[in-house]
């Protein structure tokens, strides 16, 4: 698969600020569910205070989140299935390959599970030997690409059905054809090959239910379905925070995900999976496992700062309102967490400094907390994160990102805050700017360090006296008169 | 493992049998009696029509019969008019229940489509395990009733057990499911109420429509993974 690097933020940005086509496909996104998203919350019995009622659940739940997780263990042993907490993604991994190999398996059919993109699970089993396959349409597509999802909820947005065409033609060995429901079919065949003939199936989890020991997942396909019912062992991996703790709870949160995410009132499949299958029937997995992980979420838990980013159902939904998101795409971020959550989320995860583009690169304006089913206040937590990177931060471990920068700001400070010196420096800017190239009154190129801002635009030049200056001689005449 | 419980527990600040659990448990009064509601005979006819109109929306096929004669012959005039997706078999797998058995497709199409029912045991060995997944697979249409029927979504709850499994609503291209009207509850959160109030098998599935994707330039395309036709039989009671 194609290596993920968040620090290569601003080349792939660069790139993908002049994709036409991404622009068209993302913008089909935000007009089909982003706008929608918020209309459709307040047509459930808690209305216009239903993100606010969803907030609640999941702040409840994550607040005590021992007593849910010792519940949800006890419950689904108690119906004879397997569960792991999984420290670390190494740990989640290997956790994995160890059921695999006493299962002799040869292949895996995938549900869509972006928690093993995190802990890039397809890469060990297929190093491991294990013929490892997507079976969501849109996961199935990037696969076939060799490439990363691109968002949360329609992994292959980013492709024209031309491009799918082409793509099929070439891996499956099909005649070409650009038509959605035709390629569909052709998916359809050759994944109902894969899914019926698959040892073991590995899913993600939308959430969990602690009191009746049940994972719920939701999907519209029904390859999650076949993918937990089909192979002989089915592992759904789950992040820790991603549970709740009674039906109670399901009811808000599923009807809030699946307006988020997709604009639905209820997803085509709503499962729910707590154990292997009875001696009584006659189908259903042998063993079920659930994998818990934590990598890093435990750290986020315990800053009360950055707790809220747990309360995220992984709906995507900021995905489809987030100017930058529209602008850069998914691959830009370097991460399978894109979009605002994930550049909040990843830097969390993955280190402040070496994710520092993902949280410095949104523009704070707030589509995101507006249409987060659960009203997180991403915009507040990158405001945070930067002011890590500016000052440092032992908690986290945060170098401080740019010495210079704290500098310049520094003395700024000084001269905002010293009257005298910033007349006299505006002054010497004004003299100073007839120096620099204009184009249609605007300036070109800004000299030094600051070359970087005109690079992609032009910069407005000091207007010849300031406001103060002006407003000092209109008063000036007015008492003349 | 427990390790990972005790980071939690730092992480939150709190102690172990703090008495918080009945806090996170504990539900609203207004949930619990949701699910003893009676509805008037006024709500109920909307119920109806709430769910002629989702069905539309979602490309489910609504039959509403008089009763399981009634509905009987529909089903088997159905099959009759379908062809299998893959292959050239015709052969229907059903659930051991009560209300199928009354539909009395077995005779309805003997000599024309094989009618088989889920095989009922205490226990099955690897090869009964195996010979079911082939007939399951062999099957273009899959017969099931539900459990439940939310009216505000036209969804089906299909609660799994001893001769209601799983594959029979999802391998199969086409899903039939006959429900007496009886069954019709109000809501999603109606269903969640009283699921509550009973114990839980292993697996339970809320079914809304023939799955669907819009995977593809977010166009949205029927007959993704699971049955690419849907059809309800409402029986009138």
């Amino acid at each position: 698969m194609m290596e993920q690097n968040p620090l290569k933020y601003k080349e792939l940005a660069a790139k993908a600020v002049q994709d036409k086509q991404l622009h068209k496909a993302l913008g089909k996104m935000r007009d089909k569910v982003g706008r929608n998203a918020v209309k459709l919350y307040k047509e459930l019995p808690t209305g216009a205070g239903s993100r606010e009622a969803a907030k609640e659940v999941r702040r409840k739940i994550v607040d005590n989140l021992d007593v849910v997780l010792e519940t949800l263990i006890e419950s689904i042993r108690a119906r004879g299935g397997h569960v792991h907490l999984a420290e670390t993604d190494a740990d989640a991994v290997e956790y994995c390959l160890a059921v695999a190999k006493r299962f002799e398996v040869r292949r895996v059919v995938k549900g869509k599970s972006m928690l093993s993109e995190e802990i890039r699970l397809n890469d060990a089993l297929e190093a491991a030997g294990i013929e490892t396959v997507e079976t969501d349409l849109g996961e199935y597509i990037v696969q076939l690409k060799g490439e990363a999802p691109s968002h949360i909820i329609a992994p292959a947005i980013h492709y024209t059905r031309e491009q799918v065409g082409e793509l099929f033609a070439e891996k499956l060995g099909v005649p070409y054809t650009s038509d959605p429901p035709t390629l569909t079919a052709m998916a359809r065949k050759a994944l109902r090959e894969k899914m019926l003939t698959a040892d073991m199936g590995i899913s993600g989890g939308n959430t969990a239910c602690a009191e009746t020991g049940h994972v719920t997942i939701v999907s519209n396909e029904g390859n999650i379905r076949m993918t937990s019912t089909m192979p002989r062992v089915h592992i759904v991996l789950l992040g820790i925070e991603k549970v709740a703790a009674t039906l109670e709870d399901h009811d808000i949160l599923l009807r809030m995900l699946t307006r988020a995410a997709a604009g639905q009132k209820i997803s085509t499949y709503v499962s729910y999976v707590g154990g292997p299958r009875l001696d009584a029937e006659p189908d259903g997995p042998e063993e079920f496992h659930l994998v818990l992980v934590d990598n890093g979420r435990s750290r986020i838990l315990a800053d009360p700062d950055f707790r809220e980013v747990l309360h995220c159902v992984r709906c995507g939904g900021c995905l489809n309102v987030c100017p930058v998101y529209m602008s850069i795409g998914g691959h830009s971020y370097g991460s399978p967490y894109c979009g605002p959550i994930g550049a909040v989320f990843t830097p969390l995860t993955r280190g402040i400094n070496t994710c520092h583009h993902l949280c410095q690169g949104e523009t704070l304006c707030g589509a995101c907390k507006e249409v987060c089913p659960v009203d997180n206040d991403l915009p507040r937590m990158l405001s945070l994160l930067r002011s890590k990177l500016a000052d440092g931060d032992r908690r986290w471990n945060v170098k401080p990102h740019s010495r210079i920068e704290k500098l310049i700001f520094g003395a700024w400070s000084v001269v905002m805050s010293h009257r005298g010196l910033y007349d006299a420096l505006t002054a010497l800017a004004r003299a100073g700017q007839r120096l620099l190239p204009r184009r249609n009154g605007w300036i070109r190129h800004l000299p030094g360090p600051l070359g970087g801002w005109t690079r992609g635009r032009d910069f407005p030049p000091l207007a010849a006296k300031s406001f103060a200056q002006r407003w000092a001689r209109r008063s000036t005449a007015r008492r003349g008169e | 493992m427990s390790q990972i419980i005790e980071r939690v527990r730092q992480a939150l600040g709190v102690q172990a049998g703090d008495g918080r659990a009945r806090q996170v448990f504990a539900k609203s009064r207004e949930f619990l009696e949701c699910a003893v509601a009676q509805p008037s005979a006024q709500e109920r006819a909307g119920w109806m029509e709430s769910i002629r109109r989702e069905a539309l929306a979602l490309k489910l096929h609504l039959h509403e019969s008089p009763d399981l004669e009634a509905c009987g012959e529909a089903v088997a005039a159905l099959a009759r008019a379908r062809d299998p997706e893959w292959g050239t078999l015709k052969q229907i797998m059903r659930w051991s229940d009560p209300i199928l058995d009354e539909l009395g497709l077995e005779h309805r199409l003997a000599g024309d489509i094989a009618v088989r029912t889920v095989p009922m045991a205490d226990s099955f060995s690897p090869s009964e395990r195996q010979e079911f997944r082939r007939e399951v697979i062999a099957s273009y249409i899959g017969v099931t009733t539900a459990d439940y029927l939310l009216a505000d979504t036209a969804s089906l709850a299909l609660l799994g057990g001893p001769g209601r499994t799983r594959t029979v609503s999802l391998v199969p291209s086409i899903h039939i499911a006959v429900v007496p009207d009886s069954r019709i509850i109000a809501s999603y959160r109606q269903l969640l109420s009283l699921l509550s109030a009973r114990s839980l098998p292993s697996h339970m599935t809320v079914v809304t429509g023939p799955s669907k994707t819009a995977d593809i330039e977010a166009t949205l395309v029927h007959g993704a993974h699971g049955p690419r036709e849907m059809h309800l039989f409402i029986v009138a009671s």
